[in-house]
């Protein structure tokens, strides 16, 4: 064993702290899995109040598209690129043709998105198959006691922390931020000094579609992909975005390590399925008693109505 | 004269916002009350008080003697109170008599509503576009029906907030006589107006509210003397 | 005629008078008669399209009327339907305990609405977030029966069976000494036409009545409709309970029809169906609803030849053609077409007649 501090251990502490790594690993693993669902969806939700139903889809878009490109060739980092880039050129697509369409038909946008999410779960199953042959899983493994984790997805809680650093910085620092967070603020004001409205709107289904797309790829290598994953990522997406309520930079963090801790838990004691039974009650809860979410809980806290 | 209305040291904050910030209103039965200030005064707050859209941070409502504080809003109006908003609140995808009809059918049955429904037409003036869609009415059009609605509830108490906004000078005078009119037949009312002409049209007493608080009351002529009010709303104006 | 009867026809329906009730009763009739004519395959087909319209009439109240979208009516769907399943298993066909089971399936999910209902409603839970809990609600009820796999999971004789889903239950049999009549086959389909018939003609004088009149003004404004004197949340909450005993309703009929339920009934997938019928239809018309779920279940059928994937992929194109270009449904933007369009026609002849002989 390479890990020395095994030998200066007694064998019942080694036992309960590689018992405690596993616990914060799937912990980890599970606000990684919530925070990348949640960003794209969120970003939307927040910006436009657009719930895109059809969320699940880009993820099942860059997932496929990463792992074909991958299969015919391509390093897997460009890969993930592609399929980032193919979800964020789609997005742009449908926003044009029809979201743009339904901003202000709150109902009517949820329905349409939903057609859209089922026209291309169906049509992916058409065209591809009910699965494809997956990707091998990159960086092996490490050892802990009688557990073997995945240096891989040990990774992916970093990448999602660096993902939100990265967003936090777009939306303070650069132009598109700041004239979007004015255009969620008060799109007619933003609309007075100059912002265009439309360009963002559709800017930000873009950036929502790429990320979701980017979280299909992250995953890409971990998991099977089939036509039907979309509806896999859309429940966990969803939760978290509920609970983080419409500011992302405030409330999907917090929303996110909640939620995991809550799925960890369960899901620890009584199996996944429980687990994901554990969200779903918990987010009846929340729009109960915070409707709008952890982020507009700390606002109204500090001062706001 | 006895009381209809009375509120007693009635507060609202949000967050540290007072909009409403001790205020002791009485109104007697029969009365035409005008309730004037500058924007954020709390005019329309006090209205949703009464009404209550929300809770009071402390304080007490009393209608007819009754401790109505803590009363659910409908069962408010199934007392005998009845308001026009300030943003017309009509039912703007149904025709000018369905709307007519939602409001008539509570205090109303058969061939008595149909008789109510005729005369609430005739007093808007509005029975030959009956079968027009309420979305389709000008904005004077729209402020009368929801009069009339309020009205059709043949409430002990009404109240306008703004029943002339954005209505030419001869649909605000037309309004105003409408307002006499109701009041002449026995309603209270209490209005809320920026209007001063329309004020000065209607009203035998006039409150002012000034950052949530009753800053003067009285006629209008003792009101308008009163430099204080002058400076701090008419002098604007 | 009676004052309630008359509410058949009213300002919350589309479609009145002698020739628009003929045609619909000459409809029912055909329907009524058609097991004399078709073979038994398709009537068990018919059968299948009309268990469905009830739990899309549920959402159309819920929704186009009362303006309340509610995307988890398979909830209530399959709460019925394993209800059913749990008990006329473990109760028999013997006398008329399967009319019991079919009432305890109706009973369960009124007492889930009423639960769900008063939660929302007078939790100050609006708009899209109702939408989001009652999801949540299918999906956790979903979820919860696709992992009762194991045989610890049989109440009574019932296994739940997890992913698999439950069957063979009994149909509904009424004693009748010898020969009980069991509905299955022509008599299970008079059943289901007789009550979709019931359920239409109960549903117009509803949404006619002072009650549909005061839903239709919450969905137009609630906030007036309060001030109005009404109490909202509780027309809501009852609202909420009609459609979702409907949506049982359906569930009920469906577990009799296949002899089975599974999770999957709940599933995301499901709860997209019926949302898909009444928009495409037009949620603010029952009738419309009616017609388009009939048609549109046909079509899946139809679609479905070569797998289910293709029927799915239509049915979210015709979903987004209807949101794109008729918002107010298909049915219903048609139907104001044509009677525009005569009423255009009459105002352009009306007056020539007039005028004629003055001239």
């Amino acid at each position: 064993m390479r890990w020395s501090i095994a030998h200066f251990l007694p064998h019942a502490q080694m036992t309960f702290l590689v018992e405690a790594y596993a616990f914060f690993y799937q912990l980890a693993d599970s606000f990684a899995f919530l925070v990348l669902c949640g960003l794209g969806l969120a970003i939307i939700f927040g910006m436009m109040g657009v719930i895109n139903l059809a969320h699940g889809e880009f993820i099942m878009c860059g997932a496929y598209v990463t792992v074909l490109s991958a299969r015919a060739g391509l390093p897997l980092p460009f890969a993930m690129l592609c399929g980032t880039l193919a979800a964020g050129l789609v997005g742009l697509i449908l926003e044009f043709l029809i979201i743009r369409r339904l901003y202000h038909r709150l109902f009517d946008s949820i329905v349409a998105t939903w057609a859209l999410s089922l026209i291309a779960t169906q049509g992916m199953l058409i065209v591809a198959g009910p699965s494809i042959e997956g990707l091998k899983t990159p960086f092996g493994s490490f050892e802990l006691g009688e557990y073997s984790f995945s240096v891989y997805r040990a990774l992916l809680p970093l990448i999602a922390l660096l993902l939100l650093g990265a967003l936090y910085w777009l939306f303070v620092r650069t132009r598109f931020g700041i004239y979007s967070r004015a255009t969620i603020q008060d799109a007619d004001m933003a609309r007075a000094l100059g912002a265009n409205t439309r360009r963002i709107y559709s800017q930000t289904f873009t950036l929502g579609a790429a990320l979701a797309g980017l979280t299909g790829a992250l995953y890409a290598p971990t998991i099977t992909a089939v036509p039907t994953m979309g509806q896999a990522f859309i429940v966990q997406s969803f939760v978290t975005v509920v609970v983080s309520g419409a500011d992302v930079m405030l409330g999907l963090a917090p929303s996110a390590a909640v939620l995991a801790f809550i799925q960890s838990l369960l899901a620890k004691s009584y199996g996944q399925l429980i687990g994901q039974i554990g969200l779903l009650m918990t987010v009846i809860i929340v729009v109960r008693v915070l409707p709008k979410g952890i982020s507009g809980w700390v606002l109204q806290r500090n001062g706001g109505r | 004269m006895a009381t209809i209305l009375q509120t007693r040291g009635l507060k609202k904050y949000f967050g540290g916002l007072r909009a409403i910030n001790g205020v002791d209103l009485v109104i007697e039965e029969g009365e035409l009350r005008c309730l004037i200030g500058p924007n954020g005064a709390g005019k329309s707050t006090l209205f949703k008080l009464i009404l209550g859209s929300y809770p009071p941070s402390a304080g007490a409502i009393l209608f007819k003697g009754d401790d109505i504080t803590t009363l659910q809003p409908h069962l408010r109006v199934q007392r005998g109170m009845s308001i026009k908003f300030q943003v017309p609140g009509i039912f703007l995808q149904l025709p000018v008599e369905q709307n007519l009809r939602i409001a008539l059918q509570r205090p109303h049955r058969g061939a008595a509503l149909d008789q109510a429904l005729e005369r609430l037409l005739e007093l808007i003036d509005l029975g030959h576009q009956r079968s027009e869609l309420a979305a389709n009415l000008s904005h004077g059009q729209q402020q009368w029906l929801e009069i009339a609605m309020a009205v059709a509830l043949q409430p002990a108490m009404l109240l306008l907030d703004e029943p002339t906004a954005g209505m030419s000078p001869e649909e605000t005078f037309k309004t105003g006589e409408l307002v006499k009119k109701l009041n002449a037949s026995g309603m209270t009312i209490v209005v809320i107006e920026h209007d001063m002409a329309f004020v000065r049209q209607i009203a035998k007493r006039v409150t002012v509210l000034h950052f949530g608080e009753v800053f003067d009351d009285g006629s209008l002529d003792k009101i308008v003397r009163n430099e204080d009010v002058v400076r701090i709303y008419l002098g604007k104006v | 005629m009676p004052r309630w009867l008359s509410l058949v026809d009213g300002p919350q329906t589309l479609g009145r008078g002698p020739a628009f009730w003929f045609v619909l009763g000459v409809i029912v009739l055909v329907a009524a008669l058609l097991p004399t004519f078709v073979n038994a395959f398709a009537i068990t087909n018919l059968t299948y399209f009309l268990v469905w319209v009830f739990m899309a009439l549920g959402l159309s109240l819920i929704w186009g009327y009362a303006g309340i979208l509610s995307f988890g009516q398979t909830a209530f769907f399959g709460l019925a339907g394993y209800t059913y399943g749990v008990i006329s298993i473990n109760l028999g066909d013997a006398g008329l305990w399967t009319w019991f089971a079919l009432l305890l399936s109706l009973v369960l999910p009124a007492m889930l609405a009423i639960l769900v209902g008063y939660f929302m409603f007078y939790g100050g839970v609006r708009d899209v977030f109702v939408g989001i809990v009652t999801l949540s609600i299918t999906l956790v009820f979903e979820t919860f029966m696709a992992q009762t796999a194991g045989p610890e999971w049989t109440i009574g004789s019932a296994r739940l069976n997890g992913f698999n889903g439950m069957s063979n239950m009994p149909p509904l049999t009424f004693p009748w000494g010898e020969n009980p009549i069991i509905f299955d086959g022509t008599s299970l389909f008079w059943l289901v036409l007789a009550l979709v018939v019931l359920v239409y003609v109960g549903l117009r004088i509803l949404v006619n009545s002072r009650f549909g009149n005061v839903l239709v003004a919450i969905r137009e404004n609630p906030e007036r409709a309060e001030m109005l004197g009404y109490n909202v949340r509780l027309y809501q909450l009852f609202v909420f309970v009609i459609g979702s005993v409907l949506a049982g309703l359906s569930g009920v009929l469906y577990t009799l029809w296949g002899s089975y339920i599974t999770p999957s009934s709940m599933g995301l997938t499901a709860a997209a169906l019926p949302i898909i019928w009444v928009a495409a239809g037009g949620r603010k018309d029952i009738t419309a609803t009616l017609f388009a779920t009939v048609l549109l279940t046909w079509l899946s059928q139809q679609l479905a030849v070569k797998g289910s994937q293709y029927a799915l992929i239509w049915m979210g194109v015709i979903l987004l053609v209807v949101v794109l270009f008729a918002p107010e449904g298909l049915f219903v933007t048609v139907w104001k077409k044509l009677r525009d369009g005569r009423r255009m026609r009459q105002r352009a002849t009306a007056p020539k007649t007039v005028s004629l002989p003055s001239a």
